[in-house]
C-alpha cells in the first residue's frame, strides 16, 4: 500500500563522478524535453524528473518495475560510466536523496540555495511535457517545502552559500581588494549573474559580460551597470581582466589557450585567476599549462575549498536531520492514506446507505426534517472520526523514529 | 642595572618564541581567545625589547649599537615594530607566526652572543647614531619584505598546486603579501639611502674611519640598496611583476644577511672599530 517502493533515482554527483566525467552526462536545458521523452519510453516508467545541474545528474521516475526500469535509465542516461560513479537509490531512500538535495545538503557547498530553483525548473519541463504525475508532484512539493524549513530553521542559509560565492573568495585570495580589479563573465545566466552580484557587492571596478548572444549579455549587463560583448572579442577582453569567470551553460570550451596572449600575461603584476563554474567546462585545460601568470581552478578545485565549509556545516545539517525526517515521514503518510482512496469512497458511499437505510427502518414515514438533519450530521462525523483514524494509521504504518532509523544507514551508505 | 638587563637578556627570545607559538596556533584554530591574547604578549615583547635597549643604553650611556649582535638584535626589534604597523594598516596579522619565529630565532642568537657589558667605545655624536638608526630600520625593513616575498611565494604555491589548506586561508592573500614587500623595501631602501649617505659624511668629516668606496661591504650595501631599490619600484617596472619581485625580495634575504656580514667582518670598517 506504501508509494514509496515505486520510487527509483539513478544518477551521478559530485561524491561521486569528477567534472571531467560529470561533463559528459549533463544533459542541457535545451535537451530536456528529448530526454523526459525517452525516459518516458521506457516500459514501466510512470512519471520521470530529470535535474540536471553543474553538481548532479539525476533521474527520479517513478514505477512499477524498479529493477528493470533502473537499468534502463542507466543505460540511456549513463552509457560506459563507471559502476561507482552512478548511484541507485529505490523508495525511502530516493526519497531521503531528494529532500537532501533539496536542503542542500548534498551539495558541492553545503546550504546553497540555487538548487531549490534549479529543482523547480526541473519540475517545471517536466510538467509541461507531462511527465509529472500525483506522484512526482506531490514529492518535489515536499522537497521544496522540506529546503525551504531547513535553510530557515537551522544553520545552514548562513554563511558562504553558492559555488559562485566560493569561486569568488579563492580570487580574493590571489586578487585581494577588489576595488581596482577588472572582471570578465563569460555567460550571462543564473550563475553568471550570481557572481556578477557578488563582485559588485565587493566592489569590482569593472565588470564586463560576454555571452554568445549579445543581447543576453546586454540585458544582464544592464542591470550591474557592467560592459558587454560578443565571445569574439574575448582574446581583448581577457588581456585586460584580473579575473575571468566562466558560467557557460551546455557547450563545449569556449575559453581556448589562443585567447590568452602570453607577452600580456607576462607583463601582469598578479596572476589572473580565472574560474570555470561550467559543467561541460567552458575553458580549455590547457590554459592551465600557459604559465605561471594564470590560475585556473574549476569546480573539482573548488570542491576541496568547500571541504572546509562541509566541517564548519556538519552540525547545522545533524540540525537538519529531524526535519527531513519529519518531512519523510508526512510525504509517505499522506501517500498510504491517498492509496486509500478507492477504499474511501466505498466506505462513503456505505455511511449514507446505512443512514438511509436506518432511517427507513427506524422511523419510517413519520420521520421530521430535523431527524433527516441530525442523521445527516451524525454519519458525516462518523465517517470523518473514521477517515482520521485512517489518516493516523496510515502515518503510523512507518513511524517517525523507524523512518529516522531508515535514514541514518541511508546517511551511512553514502 | 646589570641583572635585570641579564634576565631581559634572557627572557626575550622565550617571549618572542611564546608570541610566534600563539600566532602559529591561532593560525591553525583561527580561536578568537588566542587572538586576543597574542596580542598582549606581543605589546609585551615589545616592551621588554624596548627595556632591554633602554638599560643598555643607559649603561653605555648613548646608543646601544656596538657590534654585530646588539645590531640584529635591533633589526630584530625594528622589522617587528615595523610589521606590527604595516599589518594594522593591512587589517592582516596572518603573518605573524612567521615574522615572529624569525624574529625568535634571530633574537636566541643576538641574546645568546652579545655581550651583557656594553663596549665602552660606542659611538657618539649625531651623525653616528642616525647612521645606525636609520641602517637598523633599513635592514628591518628589507628583512620584513623578504619575509613577505617568502610569504608571497609560499601562498602562491598553495594556490598553483590547488591546496587549499590552512596556509592557503590564513596567510595574507598575493596583493596584501605584494604591497607589504613593497612597501618595506621601499622603507628599507630610503632607510639605507639616508644611512649610506650619513655614512659616506661621517668618513668625510672626520669620524675617524677610513672610507674605501671599493671595499666588499660598501660595495656589498650598495648592491643591496640597487637590489631592493629594484623591488621597491618593481610594480613600474615593465615585465617585473609581483611574482618576480617576490623571488628577488626573498633572495634578497642572503643579500642581506652577505652584507651584513661583510658590514661586522674582522677586516671591515665597522668591525675594526
Amino acid at each position: 500500500m506504501q508509494a514509496a517502493p515505486t520510487l527509483v533515482l539513478v544518477g551521478l554527483s559530485h561524491r561521486t563522478a569528477p567534472v571531467a566525467v560529470r561533463e559528459r552526462y549533463v544533459v542541457a536545458t535545451v535537451d530536456l524535453p528529448a530526454t523526459l521523452g525517452a525516459l518516458r519510453g521506457i516500459d514501466g516508467v510512470e512519471e520521470v524528473l530529470v535535474l540536471s545541474t553543474c553538481n548532479r545528474t539525476e533521474a527520479l521516475v517513478s514505477t512499477t518495475r524498479p529493477e528493470a526500469v533502473a537499468l534502463a535509465v542507466r543505460t540511456r542516461l549513463f552509457r560506459n560510466a563507471a559502476t561507482d560513479e552512478v548511484y541507485e537509490w529505490h523508495g525511502a531512500q530516493a526519497l531521503f536523496h531528494l529532500l537532501r538535495v533539496a536542503a542542500g545538503l548534498d551539495s558541492l557547498v553545503v546550504g546553497e540555495s540555487e538548487v531549490l530553483s534549479q529543482l523547480k525548473r526541473a519540475a517545471d519541463v517536466a510538467r509541461e511535457h507531462g511527465a509529472l504525475g500525483a506522484l512526482l508532484e506531490s514529492l518535489v512539493a515536499r522537497a521544496l517545502h522540506a529546503g525551504k524549513r531547513v535553510r530557515a530553521e537551522t544553520d545552514l542559509g548562513q554563511g558562504t552559500l553558492s559555488v559562485a560565492r566560493v569561486g569568488v573568495d579563492v580570487a580574493r585570495r590571489a586578487l585581494g581588494h577588489f576595488a581596482n580589479k577588472r572582471a570578465l563573465v563569460v555567460g550571462a545566466g543564473e550563475t553568471g549573474v550570481l557572481v556578477a552580484r557578488h563582485l559588485k557587492g565587493l566592489g569590482v571596478q569593472s565588470l564586463c559580460f560576454a555571452n554568445r548572444t549579445a543581447q543576453r549579455a546586454s540585458e544582464a549587463a544592464a542591470e550591474f551597470g557592467a560592459e558587454a560583448c560578443g565571445l569574439d572579442e574575448l582574446r581583448a577582453r581577457i588581456v585586460a581582466c584580473d579575473l575571468l569567470v566562466a558560467c557557460v551553460e551546455g557547450q563545449s570550451a569556449v575559453v581556448e589557450r589562443s585567447h590568452f596572449n602570453a607577452r600580456a600575461l607576462q607583463r601582469r603584476d598578479l596572476p589572473l585567476v580565472v574560474l570555470d563554474l561550467s559543467v561541460p567546462r567552458a575553458v580549455e585545460a590547457a590554459v592551465a599549462e600557459i604559465g605561471g601568470n594564470v590560475l585556473l581552478y574549476d569546480l573539482d578545485d573548488l570542491s576541496r575549498v568547500v571541504a572546509e565549509n562541509l566541517r564548519d556545516r556538519s552540525a547545522a545539517a545533524d540540525a537538519a536531520t529531524p526535519i527531513l525526517v519529519h518531512e519523510a515521514h508526512e510525504f509517505l503518510g499522506r501517500r498510504a492514506y491517498q492509496q486509500l482512496a478507492p477504499v474511501l469512497g466505498g466506505l462513503k458511499g456505505e455511511f449514507e446507505t446505512l443512514r438511509d437505510a436506518t432511517l427507513d427502518t427506524v422511523a419510517g414515514a413519520q420521520v421530521t426534517p430535523r431527524e433527516v438533519e441530525l442523521a445527516h450530521e451524525l454519519s458525516k462525523r462518523l465517517l470523518h472520526a473514521t477517515l482520521e483514524h485512517l489518516k493516523d494509521g496510515a502515518k503510523r504504518l512507518r513511524p517517525e523514529d523507524a523512518l529516522e532509523h531508515e535514514y541514518r544507514r541511508f546517511l551511512e551508505r553514502l | 642595572m646589570r641583572e635585570p638587563l641579564q634576565l631581559l637578556q634572557v627572557a626575550l627570545p622565550v617571549l618572542y618564541a611564546l608570541a610566534a607559538a600563539l600566532y602559529a596556533f591561532a593560525f591553525a584554530s583561527s580561536d578568537a581567545r588566542v587572538a586576543k591574547l597574542r596580542r598582549a604578549l606581543v605589546v609585551v615583547v615589545v616592551l621588554a625589547h624596548g627595556a632591554w635597549f633602554a638599560l643598555r643604553a643607559s649603561l653605555a650611556g648613548d646608543t646601544p649599537l656596538v657590534g654585530p649582535w646588539p645590531t640584529v638584535s635591533a633589526v630584530v626589534y625594528s622589522a617587528v615594530l615595523f610589521w606590527l604597523l604595516v599589518a594594522r594598516e593591512e587589517r592582516n596579522a596572518g603573518s605573524g607566526g612567521v615574522v615572529l619565529s624569525c624574529a625568535a630565532l634571530f633574537q636566541l642568537l643576538a641574546s645568546g652572543l652579545a655581550p651583557v657589558e656594553v663596549l665602552p667605545d660606542a659611538p657618539r655624536g649625531a651623525l653616528s647614531i642616525v647612521h645606525g638608526l636609520t641602517s637598523v630600520v633599513a635592514a628591518a625593513g628589507l628583512a620584513v619584505s623578504g619575509l613577505h616575498g617568502t610569504l608571497w611565494l609560499l601562498l602562491y604555491r598553495e594556490m598553483r598546486g590547488r591546496r587549499f589548506g590552512a596556509t592557503f586561508g590564513q596567510l595574507p592573500d598575493l596583493e596584501t603579501c605584494a604591497r607589504m614587500m613593497r612597501r618595506a623595501a621601499l622603507f628599507g631602501f630610503l632607510g639605507l639611502t639616508i644611512g649610506l649617505n650619513v655614512g659616506i659624511a661621517l668618513a668625510h668629516t672626520g669620524g675617524g674611519w677610513k672610507l674605501d668606496y671599493a671595499s666588499p661591504e660598501v660595495l656589498g650595501s650598495l648592491v643591496v640598496w640597487l637590489y631592493f631599490g629594484t623591488i621597491a619600484f618593481s610594480a613600474r617596472i615593465p615585465g617585473f611583476g609581483s611574482r618576480r619581485a617576490a623571488i628577488a625580495a626573498a633572495a634578497g634575504f642572503v643579500a642581506l644577511a652577505a652584507s651584513l656580514l661583510l658590514v661586522f667582518a674582522p677586516w671591515s670598517m665597522h668591525g675594526a672599530r
